[in-house]
């Protein structure tokens, strides 16, 4: 094999029905592609045929891909992506930090493919070119935490592990007698990283994930539910093969840059996401409150329970950071509550997805019986023990292995359809849910791990259940109350004031509404930035199929993207341009996957739709806030949806009326061979 | 900066360069002045800044510590030993690669605590245990970890006494390992081997200048400073580092 820079050439592919390992070796021409991570899971996604809508997700056909990129490794701020086909229906493409994507790349791999499905529980122990399928029995039913602790030392290289040499003879002899060897020999490193799925995705809830480091998780489009139906309890890696680069001394002096850079980041060295959520509700108008019934809480007070500083004093006890990353945006917190069962709960801040979506969406900041339009009338003692029930959710959703934005979403679904009588405790079991409480939310989360009574409907997601209670009470006004863009819930960023996320940006991510697809400023311009937009969604994909995080984006820019990939790669001419298409095909293998998989026939009816949104953001004005009286598009559904997203479908070079890649638009892209087949289907 | 300041400032350079005063007496000379170290652009010239130390400032019982409340587990202090590690035992492969298991320095994750593995130098007692040798030291059948005294030892080390080992000596992983073993059983585990040959690697402290120190970016989380203790008394096996950090740090008993 001809020698590999940056990449090592080689994705392992498992079968767990069969316990076979092979390897594959694509050509250089597909790394240059594709790179890695997002735009090289949906590739071979494509090639395995999985936008077959008779293949399903939790079928042993799906394959779950585990993808590191060419900068992943010893350059700043590694990740990994899996793709996979979601529970949902669609693609599920989704990134975590952690150490444990250079750990792969360090042991040969820039991928993993795992198909078929294990008889009984196992776990993947991958040692350099190692590959183990190993039995995980007695670790089904664990939390996220201990699993991965437990799993973690079971994976150690030869390097670290031996028999006994030592024997009395080899000390003096009083140190002998006083402490004669035990002959355990050597095994007490611990190196390996691990993804593991909590009881959740053991029991195939849709929205459940792979978590890692205890509190990093791959957390959207139900990753750990793939993997839960594979029987898989978790992916061990440990690597000691380290990486190559075509220019190491251009590589170090690159990325030395970037982490100066990173260095001075007083936004992310402070509070990390946690610092913009005052910001969020005061100036912005963009917090989810009690499933989005507001977007600002009158009393500017009110946010300070879950912003950077507050938790800062009250809770943060360190910070922790990715491989090469002088970010850390996440900060390990001890909680302190006058409630027993969460006093001392160790979790991680919550950062802004869960602030958002288990903290203001459910109601979590407000005193008993104040509104969000109410002064706020407690000190800073019912602040802390409101931040308390914030944190106490992350970590539930965590250890059990679950999305928070969609189970975010799901709770503050719930509680709005209690809020207004549309359901009674009887049709959740017995479980009388409202705001702000926790321990009911802590029952409900507890029926949907399990898979028990309500909990195997609520498993299913937001869209799910309000189509559920919709049918069984025979009232469609239900489904208004679902916060879901394209069956999936929305996270943390509201459209109506248009200043944090414009409404568009949502209808025209590949990754179903998704709140980091990039681009966000350009598709707040009035008029709006279509070209901007575009780029930022094309940049934003390639980021993620470098596997890099995208937080870090801004501090290694397009010129320090380009710079890294040719020192790593040794490619002279990549440029800009080309970094750009490969987030362009991500898009549109990732459109044509989403349409063909679910036999969308004409996708401006049945998926890029209004119905397919949340109808509050344009008839709904916020009550609240700065932009008090402002809704998404100033209500104008069809200028969102006949005006705006066909304007962009052509600036992308898709059709106008359907929104599929043209012909020569794919040919351009170089990805005819895998994709018009399909395509000219759809344009049908 | 006033004609007054600058010319000043250039008087106290020259002499500094001269080595007629101390690098400590010139930053406080300059501070005095009001003027910042780092706009006199004296310190990013490493060459006379760190000759100057390694001639002036014994380093002897310097050790390496770090502050698990402010290590993020970043890695940046293991990519520096290893990139500099791998230039000296693999050259050829150091060219164009870098590979984590050259460090001597490892930063081990345990989900919400980091902590950095690396040799304390630990020392037994004479009058107990009958040397006062360093343990894997002692227990090294063919003298291969040895120690090299102050102001002895390679080109470039600043003289403090640190611990080598003797590529040529040692047996290797494959049919050695005694001093991981008594490591691992009785202090920390501070000792890793090579992957190419599988021989030991133990922290030299750089002899006195420490590469991981100078490449972490979190201020005071890694710090090469004087301790009064026998270096045993901070070596721990990573797990049980890791409880007892977790147990402090967030005041709980993880169990696990």
């Amino acid at each position: 094999m001809k020698e590999r820079y940056g990449f090592t050439g080689k994705i392992a592919r498992i079968d767990l029905g069969s316990k076979s390992v092979s390897t594959i070796q694509p050509p250089e021409e597909v790394y240059r592609k594709f790179l890695g991570g997002w735009a090289m899971g949906m590739y071979f996604l494509f090639k395995e045929g999985l936008a077959d809508p008779k293949k399903e997700a939790l079928g042993p056909e799906n394959m779950l891909q585990l993808m590191v990129g060419p900068v992943t490794g010893i350059a700043p701020n590694a990740r990994t992506a899996i793709v996979t086909k979601s529970p949902y229906n669609f693609n599920c493409v989704t990134l975590c930090g952690g150490q444990g994507g250079s750990n792969l790349k360090f042991a040969g791999w820039d991928g993993i493919q795992i198909v078929g499905k294990a008889d009984r529980p196992v776990y993947l122990a991958i040692i350099d070119d190692e590959i183990e399928i190993r039995d995980a029995e007695q670790y089904w039913g664990m939390g996220a935490e201990d699993a991965e602790m437990a799993l973690r030392k079971q994976v150690l290289a030869p390097l670290e592990i031996s028999g006994s040499t030592l024997s009395k003879s080899d000390m003096t002899r009083r140190w002998a007698k006083l402490r004669p060897p035990r002959e355990q020999g050597i095994g007490a490193k611990r190196l390996s990283s691990a993804w593991v799925i909590g009881p959740a995705g053991e029991n195939r809830v849709w929205f459940a994930n792979m978590v890692t480091e205890g509190a990093r998780a791959h957390g959207r489009y139900g990753s750990g539910a793939v993997a839960g139906s594979k029987n898989l309890k978790g992916i061990v890696v440990r690597g000691t093969k380290g990486q190559k680069f075509a220019d190491k001394k251009k590589f170090m002096q690159v990325t030395s840059k970037i982490k100066k850079k990173e260095s001075k980041s007083h936004f992310w060295r402070s509070y990390g996401t946690a610092g913009i959520s005052a910001k969020e509700s005061n100036v912005l108008g963009g917090y989810p409150i009690r499933n989005w019934q507001w977007e600002s809480w009158a009393d500017p007070k009110t946010v300070k329970t879950l912003s950077g500083p507050f938790m800062d004093r009250l809770s943060f006890v360190r910070k922790q950071s990715c491989p090469g990353c002088a970010l850390h945006c996440l900060y390990p917190t001890e909680v302190t509550s006058k409630k027993e069962f969460m006093d001392k709960t160790i979790t991680d801040m919550p950062d802004w997805e869960a602030m958002g979506m288990v903290g203001g969406n459910v109601g979590y900041l407000e005193t008993k019986d104040m509104d969000p339009g109410d002064p706020y009338p407690g000190d800073y003692k019912d602040m802390a023990e409101n931040a308390a029930k914030s944190q106490y959710t992350t970590r539930m959703f965590d250890n059990k292995g679950m999305d928070f934005i969609e189970g975010g979403a799901l709770l503050g679904l719930l509680m709005e359809l209690r809020q207004r009588d549309l359901i009674g405790a009887g049709d959740l079991d017995g479980i009388d849910i409202s705001w702000g409480d926790v321990q009911s939310v802590e029952a409900i989360m507890e029926k949907i791990t399990q898979g028990k009574g309500i909990g195997k409907i609520l498993g299913k997601g937001t869209y799910e259940t309000a189509r559920h209670f919709s049918s069984k009470k025979g009232n469609q006004e239900i489904m208004y109350y679902s916060m879901t863009g394209k069956r999936y819930a929305q996270p943390a960023h509201g459209t109506r004031s248009n200043r944090d996320r414009n409404a568009l940006e949502y209808v025209t991510v590949v990754r179903p509404c998704e709140h980091t697809g990039g681009g966000s400023g350009s598709f707040m311009k009035d008029p709006i930035d279509f070209e901007g937009a575009i780029n930022g969604q094309n940049s934003t994909a390639a980021i993620n199929s470098m596997v890099y995080c995208m937080f870090a984006g801004g501090f290694w820019g397009d010129e320090g993207n380009v710079e890294v990939l040719k020192a790593v790669t040794g490619w002279e001419d990549f440029s800009k341009q080309e970094l750009l298409q490969v987030g362009e095909r991500a898009y549109a293998l990732s459109r044509l996957f989403n349409l063909h998989t679910q036999n969308i026939k004409d996708p401006k009816k049945e998926w890029d739709s209004p119905k397919m949104f949340p109808a509050r953001w344009f008839e709904e004005p916020l009550p609240t806030g700065p932009f008090k009286g402002r809704a998404a598009f100033d209500g104008d559904i069809s200028k969102l949806f006949d005006q705006a997203l066909p304007t962009y479908w052509k600036k992308r070079g898709w059709s106008e009326d359907k929104g599929i890649p043209s012909r020569k638009k794919l040919k351009e892209l170089g990805i005819s061979d895998i994709a018009e087949e399909i395509a000219a289907k759809l344009r049908s | 900066m006033t004609d007054f300041k600058q010319e000043r400032v250039s008087e106290l350079k020259q002499e500094y360069a001269k080595g007629a005063i101390s690098r400590r007496d010139f930053i406080r000379m300059l501070t005095a002045l009001g003027v910042s170290v780092s706009a006199v652009g004296m310190f990013s010239d490493s060459a006379l800044a760190g000759e100057q130390d390694k001639a002036s400032e014994p380093r002897e019982n310097y050790t390496i510590v770090f502050d698990p409340t402010k290590c993020t587990g970043c890695l940046s202090c293991a990519v520096a030993c290893a990139d500099k590690f791998m230039q000296e035992i693999a050259p050829e492969q150091a060219k164009d690669s870098i590979n984590l298991e050259f460090s001597r320095i490892r930063p081990m994750r345990f989900q919400f605590v980091d902590f950095v593995n690396i040799c304390q130098y630990c020392e037994l007692i004479k009058w107990a245990e009958g040397t006062s040798q360093h343990p894997c030291q002692a227990v090294c059948p063919t003298g291969a970890i040895r120690t090299v005294e102050q102001g002895e030892g390679k080109e470039g080390y600043t003289g403090m006494g640190y611990m080598t080992v003797d590529r040529e000596k040692c047996l290797g992983i494959q049919n050695c390992g005694r001093c991981l073993e008594v490591c691992e059983e009785q202090f920390g585990s501070g000792i890793s081997f090579d992957p190419i040959e599988g021989k030991a690697q133990v922290c030299t402290r750089c002899g006195g200048d420490p590469e991981c120190v100078k490449a972490c970016p979190e201020e005071g989380a890694l710090k090469f400073m004087p301790t009064l203790v026998n270096g045993r008394y901070y070596a721990n096996q990573p797990e049980e580092a890791a409880e007892l950090l977790y147990k402090k740090m967030y005041n709980k008993n993880r169990g696990l």
